[in-house]
């Protein structure tokens, strides 16, 4: 159901008098800035008001006058999603909830956290790491994105391969219902068997269904050793192969990521990496554990890569070497604008073992089509990133790139993936996932969100197309 | 080109959206605002200036003036954008270098152009600073300038092992001179001929950031030219901002037919910050030993050489019984921002009171930082219970000169 076009004109006055007027903005330049995520090249939206939420009661506020008047809400962290997820495309208020950035609690004897959703997750791993403790979910936006945006979009990160993406590590929420009306669900304990699962239910919903102000997570202890392994290897099937077969044989590294040559040429461009440069694809590895542990599992990949033909691997001994090739990582999306006028990164992630067809089929894609198409990611979760890039944009390598790109994806649901594995549906994939799920499924997600939102205020027109009349 | 719109054009488009910028801008981190970040500043840019798709309003000059163009976000940025330059482009057609009001510009001239404050300006401020008159927060002013002590050349102590041209900058040369002495001594005493030429003027980054493109290059044009005229195997800095002025910014202010800009890219090779050079070629004379703990805040103008960070630690290792006490984030900036503490004062101090607690918390009595604005800003935060010295004036100490 669409929400309400009708604005009430006096929008930014009573936002005022309900929250402050420093709390709310109006001007056509603020509204400019919360117009889109990452990925305004895809849509934008212009919001009617920014609201800079501070307390929970803001939020009630907000969503119960949203809800009188059937006004939009979006709820926003950093901004930073690659999935238009956050883009206000039908206007009305954007909810921007990074002031909400307190730690409230770090429990070294239950092994959980409860904060605000607006902390930034790099401060929330700083803060745990103090402890001795570990919060494993590290989406490559970390130093900028929110707590709450990672719980609404599943974030992942490399590390899922070893330990999972975000919801695994939602115990509870705190969240405000449409109505203004706040719940408390699931809880602190580590394990939980009480009715349905609101919390799971929430978790990756996309600000569809409530806006998230709280949540509670489950830590582990911190590794005690890292180490960065590089490996070179000779052709792109070698790699992905290395892949499964590391999986396979069940040495799981904290981080394994398949890097394309590009992708190491640029990562070089911002940070030395000191492996050969004439290899035709890269495997980044990090183990983690004690000192034992990772001598066993630095053995046993090894020997792999040697049964595998993988050319060299490099062993990063120095510390500040391999931060600065883990923040060339993180910078590889951005990097790719360096040579490219713009890039599309996608996020279909398929079983493991299927990971060396993948990387064939893409390639194919590109080749066929005649754009670049590479992948660059988390191999060792089958989240590869499948990606279009072009040097330049005409309608028609526009046109291109988005055939590749529905291939891809098509490719990757025929491979038993999924559209998806860690930015969420957004705008962008929302034309393929009843592809995935089938329509029975989604008008089930249709019914629940009516149960949540009767009114359709909450971030419409995402996840599903809006169903037409 | 710094300043023309037009060469900027293909790298506003360049901006990937990522908000990356988010986590290094400390005007963001403060006001907590998406519109005061880098992104949004590069899209409203091309909104109002490029695609003239929306009027310059006073809160679009707001938006591009309320940014310490301290380069945090060009430095980080994975993309390339060089967002300050686009920030000073966008000041330049905004303002044209007539921001600021006619007092702050005759005292900025008169800096600009007679490399600090002198003469009949330094009395007055300088009285008034005596009377407690002054501008809040300005730095003190010194009645006899560093380079009417200093100025031709100076043999060094024992065998020569290079000859170095000194940029005295305008804070060293009125405000901070002890700086300079130190600087003096410490290359005298390791074998290094120093040359102060006549006729230098600021370096400019004052102009620069203000968007004043016209007094930038006149003054870039000015150095460049005594600079290239003397032979000398290297030319140094004791401040970071002006270093970076001449080794990475100068040249971008010229266009591409100027004669000086070959002389200008030749230059900047050649251009270090003076802990940076010293560890280059070593020091020939052991540094005695010295009671106390440091910590070392690295300015926002850093990064210029890719040694230039780490240059003062690495030059302080040599002195015995300095302990080096890491504070959190060092390159968090301090928030003066040239003279953005005065128009901003709120914010600043906001800014500069996380710095202050980072570098309470290491519990060292000494400040190390080569930017003399962070030095004497954080002075007044810290109530001077740390004192904050340039690295040479340490190493100065550590050869009881």
């Amino acid at each position: 159901m669409p929400a309400n076009t009708a604005l009430p004109k006096t929008l930014g006055k009573d936002l005022g008098q309900l929250l402050g007027s420093s709390k709310v903005k109006t001007d056509a330049e603020d509204l400019l800035a919360y117009s889109s995520d990452a990925t305004r090249y895809y849509a934008q939206g212009k919001p009617d008001a920014v609201v800079l939420s501070e307390t929970v009661d803001d939020v009630c506020k907000v969503l119960k006058y949203a809800d009188k008047y059937g006004i939009p809400v979006t709820a926003r962290g950093a901004g930073s999603g690659l999935s238009g997820g956050s883009t206000p495309i039908q206007g009305g208020i954007v909810l921007d909830m990074k002031r909400m950035n307190r730690i409230l609690e770090i429990s070294k004897g239950n092994m959980t956290a409860r904060a605000e959703s607006g902390v930034v997750l790099a401060n929330f791993h700083r803060a745990v790491e103090k402890e001795k403790l570990f919060y494993p979910p590290d989406p490559q936006s970390m130093d900028v994105c929110t707590l709450g945006g990672n719980v609404a979009c599943r974030a992942g990160g490399p590390r899922g391969v070893k330990y999972g993406t975000t919801p695994n590590y939602v115990l509870g929420l705190e969240a405000v219902l449409p109505d203004g009306s706040v719940i408390n669900t699931g809880g602190i304990s580590v394990k939980q068997a009480n009715g349905y699962n609101i919390t799971q239910l929430l978790t990756g919903s996309e600000g569809t269904l409530a806006v998230i102000t709280k949540v509670n997570l489950r830590l582990l202890p911190l590794p005690p050793e890292r180490k960065t392994l590089v490996m070179v290897c000779d052709s792109a099937q070698i790699a992905a192969e290395t892949v499964s077969q590391i999986i396979y044989e069940g040495a799981v590294p904290a981080v394994l990521e398949y890097l394309s040559v590009g992708a190491i040429w640029l990562m070089n461009t911002y940070s030395p990496i000191p492996v050969a440069q004439d290899g035709q694809a890269y495997l980044l590895i990090e183990l983690d554990g004690t000192p034992a542990v990772i001598r066993e599992d630095e053995e046993k990949i090894k020997s792999i890569a040697q049964k595998m033909k993988v050319r060299e691997v490099k062993v990063i001994e120095d510390a500040g070497q391999a931060a600065g090739i883990w923040k060339a990582r993180k910078n590889l999306s951005p990097l790719v604008l360096r040579v490219f006028q713009k890039s599309i990164s996608e996020d279909v992630t398929v079983p493991r073992d299927r990971i060396p067809e993948m990387v064939r089929a893409v390639s194919e894609i590109g080749a066929e089509l005649g754009v670049s198409a590479s992948m660059s990611g988390h191999a060792g979760d089958g989240n590869i990133h499948p990606g279009v890039q072009l040097l330049e944009v005409t309608p028609e390598l526009e046109k291109k790139a988005e055939e590749a790109i529905r291939r891809i994806i098509e490719k990757g649901i025929e491979l038993g993936g999924t559209v998806s594995g860690e930015h969420g549906i957004g705008l962008h994939k929302s034309d393929y996932i009843e592809k995935e799920l089938g329509p029975v499924q989604i008008d089930l997600m249709r019914r629940i969100k009516h149960a949540f939102d009767p009114k359709g205020i909450m971030n419409p027109g995402k996840i599903w197309l809006e169903k037409k009349p | 080109m710094i300043g023309d719109l037009d060469y900027y054009r293909a790298l506003v488009d360049k901006c990937s959206h990522c908000a990356l910028c988010e986590a290094v801008c400390p005007v963001y981190l403060e006001d907590m605002l998406e519109t005061h970040v880098a992104r949004a500043r590069i899209d409203i840019i091309n909104q109002t200036l490029y695609k003239k798709s929306m009027p310059v309003t006073p809160r679009v000059r707001e938006i591009i003036d309320r940014c310490l163009v301290c380069t945090s976000c060009t430095q980080s940025c994975g993309a390339a954008v060089p967002v300050h330059e686009i920030i000073i482009t966008a000041r330049h057609a905004l303002y044209a270098g007539k921001k600021q009001n006619p007092l702050q510009r005759f005292f900025l001239k008169d800096m600009m152009e007679k490399r600090g404050i002198r003469g009949l300006p330094a009395f007055l401020l300088w009285t008034a600073q005596k009377l407690h008159m002054a501008p809040k927060g300005f730095p003190k002013v010194s009645l006899r300038s560093f380079d009417s002590t200093y100025h031709g050349t100076y043999m060094p102590e024992g065998r020569k092992r290079a000859r170095v041209a000194y940029f005295t900058g305008c804070a060293t040369n009125t405000m901070q001179t002890d700086t300079g002495v130190s600087v003096m001594k410490v290359l005298a005493l390791n074998g290094i001929e120093v040359v102060i030429p006549d006729g230098l003027m600021c370096c400019g980054i004052p102009a620069l950031g203000e968007g004043d493109i016209p007094t930038a290059q006149k003054l870039a044009r000015n150095n460049i030219s005594i600079l290239a005229g003397l032979e000398v195997d290297a030319f140094v800095t004791d401040c970071t901002s002006c270093g970076m002025m001449l080794r990475a910014e100068a040249a971008k202010l010229l266009p591409a037919d100027d004669p000086l800009l070959l002389k200008a890219l030749e230059l900047s090779s050649k251009i270090f910050e003076v802990t940076d050079y010293l560890n280059t070629i070593g020091l020939s004379a052991k540094p005695g030993p010295l009671q106390g703990d440091f910590t070392y805040h690295i300015p926002c103008h850093r990064g210029w050489t890719g040694t230039l960070n780490e240059a003062p630690l690495k030059l302080l290792s040599q002195v015995p019984g300095l302990n080096y006490r890491p504070m959190e984030e060092p390159e968090k900036c301090c928030g003066a921002g040239g003279a953005f503490f005065m128009d901003y004062y709120d914010l600043s101090q906001k800014i500069r009171t996380h710095k202050v607690n980072d570098i309470s918390n290491t519990g060292a009595g000494l400040l190390v930082s080569q930017c003399p604005g962070c030095r004497s800003y954080l002075s007044v935060g810290l109530d001077n219970k740390v004192e904050a010295v340039h690295p040479l004036t340490l190493l100065r100490r550590a050869y009881g000169l």
